[in-house]
């Protein structure tokens, strides 16, 4: 395991699409995260606002104090679903389409070592994402906090190291469907388009009909979606009343474990998948 | 009837010979229409370079990857090294080049067998080995993408060479070579062959397996329908004979002790016979009434057996 893992590190820190991927994420937080709303709200003068807007609660999302809600909700909506989607969707459907696949299993590792040696090292490159969208944010918030001349007011270490988790935990999600979908299709292209349809429209459009009825709340519990806005919602809306993302009818603890089964059923189906199929 | 029949691969094989890969009726189907591989009994000894000799879509590409775990077969038995196809152990003495040589194009030659001997579990220092042996350690840090085929082909040998295997399995490397490249890749073949190292070779080209090999296997439809040396499957040494009538003729020198089979090729009588023989078939020829015109020692070309075996009908 240890060898299939270091191997699939190598190939994750030298590929230049991770950085790419990497950098897009980063790029995606700190302007739909930061740079708009400041845009947006730091210029209009407070007579101007909208009536029921007040431009200072929107800033106020901005500042050191609210950076792990303000961060984490980008994990949900702006970017962070699709962006980890991807990675695990390269990382898995590229051996197919290069087929590279048959260069590694013939070296020695079992498929299951290859599989899961990619699914440690791709949750490594994950974590190392998360923390860099958090100091990205972090960064972003500080100047906010200097432009606005206001105190900065971090967060407690510990609330820190769980926004770490979750954020962690809610793109482990996306990227075991990635890696999922590239063993079903045996390539990148389909499972990325499918990903994405997935992820941006069914999740939105199901989501947005379902709670439309209390009726069909039972099914609402399952969505990928829904369960990541639980433990978003954990740490505290900073937007505006009525503004933040609806209140989740999914209790934290069992949205943890939801979204646990979920990683864990695509990448045992992944490596199902990968160990019953023929290798052509 | 066929000119040449098979030397049987599947019998008469002495009782605890080494054989680093065994096949017993393996077969592989795909859908219920193609047999690409049909009930092939292979044998490969060790030492030995064996040549997997067949055109284009004879089920060579699909028996190796069989060999290696790569697919399963819909039926039959593989041993590779004495283990199940595809196991880590077997692998583990095994270095393969199946079809084109696949790496990551946006990693160098050299990170890629990095990755490899990762995936192996070999030291790192065997990179820079197996790099030298194939005479690619000048543009190790070059991208994969950037090189020619010849320069893939040769670090997919390196990858197969990573792991110092015992049995050494490439598929086709000669393919879309130029003539350089392929002289060298030869080349290089035979020196890899040299000494204990064991290697199955496929190809379709006659002339590379006849250079390179010691024993060839030839394949049709998937499947094997001669096996032997290069010199036992040219070696239907005979006689060919320009007599009258021919139809009398083909009947007696059937019948003649020695003569493993009589057949009437252009007009002509083609015996295979050890030619050493040919006063004393000249004589009984002649002795039963028959005119001889002609009679010379003719061995069929290596070419014309493979055609035979591998393409032309014969009736
Ligand atoms: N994945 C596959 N699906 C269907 N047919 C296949 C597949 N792979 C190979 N074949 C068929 O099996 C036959 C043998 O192919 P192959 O083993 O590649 O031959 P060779 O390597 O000797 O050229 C061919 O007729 C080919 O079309
Ligand atoms: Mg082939």
């Amino acid at each position: 395991m240890g060898a299939s893992f270091s191997a699939e590190f190598l190939k994750l820190r030298k590929r230049p699409s991770t950085w790419v991927l990497a950098l897009v994420w980063l790029a995606l937080i700190v302007l739909l995260g930061y740079i708009l709303t400041y845009a947006t709200f730091a210029s209009i003068p407070e007579d101007a606002a909208p009536p029921g807007m007040d431009p200072d609660a929107f800033l106020q999302t901005l500042y050191p104090e609210n950076v792990l809600s303000n961060v984490l909700a980008g994990f949900s909506s702006a970017g962070g679903g699709p962006v980890a989607l991807i990675l695990g969707a390269l990382a898995v459907g590229s051996e197919y389409s290069w087929g590279t696949l048959k260069t590694v299993l013939t070296q020695r590792p079992s498929r299951s070592r290859v599989l899961l040696g990619k699914v440690f090292a791709l949750g490594l490159v994950l974590v190392g994402l998360v923390v860099l969208a958090f100091v990205a944010g972090a960064t972003a918030s500080y100047v906010v906090s200097r432009l606005e001349g206001v105190a900065a007011d971090w967060p407690s270490a510990g609330e820190i190291l769980r926004a770490l988790a979750v954020g962690s935990l809610i793109s482990a999600v996306w990227t075991a469907l990635g890696a999922f979908l590239a063993a079903l299709f045996r390539g990148t292209p389909l499972a990325i388009g499918l990903g994405m349809v997935y992820a941006l429209l069914l999740e939105g459009v199901v989501g947005t009909v379902l709670v439309s009825n209390e009726d069909y709340d039972p099914y609402r519990k399952f969505l990928v979606a829904e369960n990541a806005n639980s433990l978003i919602n954990y740490f505290g809306s900073a937007a505006p009343e009525g503004l933040g993302p609806p209140d989740s009818i999914v209790e934290p603890t069992r949205a943890v474990l939801v979204l646990c089964a979920y990683a864990v059923f695509f990448v045992v189906l992944a490596v199902l998948l990968l160990r019953r199929r023929d290798v052509t | 009837m066929t000119a040449v029949t098979s030397k049987n691969g599947g019998a008469g094989r002495p009782p605890g010979e080494d054989l680093l890969v065994e096949t017993r009726g393996l077969t592989k189907r795909y859908g219920g229409r193609i047999t690409a591989v049909d009930s092939l009994d292979l044998a490969v000894r060790r030492g030995e370079v064996y040549g997997f000799l067949g055109p284009n879509g004879a089920g060579k590409t699909t028996t190796l990857r069989m060999l290696l775990g790569l697919i399963r077969p819909s039926s039959g038995k593989a041993r590779v090294l004495g283990e199940k196809p595809g196991s880590p152990e077997g692998l583990s003495r095994v270095g393969a080049l199946v079809e084109s040589p696949a790496f990551y194009p946006y990693l160098s030659g050299k990170d890629n067998l990095r990755v490899m001997a990762r995936y192996a579990g070999v030291p790192w220092w065997r990179v820079d080995e197996a790099l030298m042996e194939v005479e690619l350690g000048g543009r190790a840090k070059d991208k994969f993408r950037k090189y020619s085929l010849g320069m893939k082909q040769r670090l997919g040998v390196a990858a197969a060479l990573l792991k110092d295997p015992e049995l050494l399995i490439l598929d086709e490397p000669t393919n879309g070579l130029d003539p350089k490249g392929m002289a060298d890749m030869r080349a290089l073949i035979r020196q890899l062959g040299h000494g204990n190292r064991t290697v199955l070779l496929s190809s379709h080209l006659l002339g590379e397996v006849e250079q390179i090999c010691d024993r060839v296997g030839v394949v049709r439809k998937g499947k094997l329908v001669a096996e032997g040396t290069v010199s036992e499957l040219r070696g239907r040494e005979g006689l060919l004979v320009r007599a009258s009538p021919l139809e009398e003729a083909l009947y007696i020198a059937a019948r003649l002790a020695g003569v493993e089979e009589a057949t009437v090729v252009d007009g002509a009588l083609r015996l295979i016979v050890d030619p050493e023989r040919a006063a004393e078939i000249n004589g009984k020829l002649v002795s039963a009434g028959i005119s001889v015109s002609e009679l010379r020692p003719a061995e069929q070309s290596l070419e014309e057996v493979f055609l035979e075996l591998t393409g032309r009908e014969t009736i």
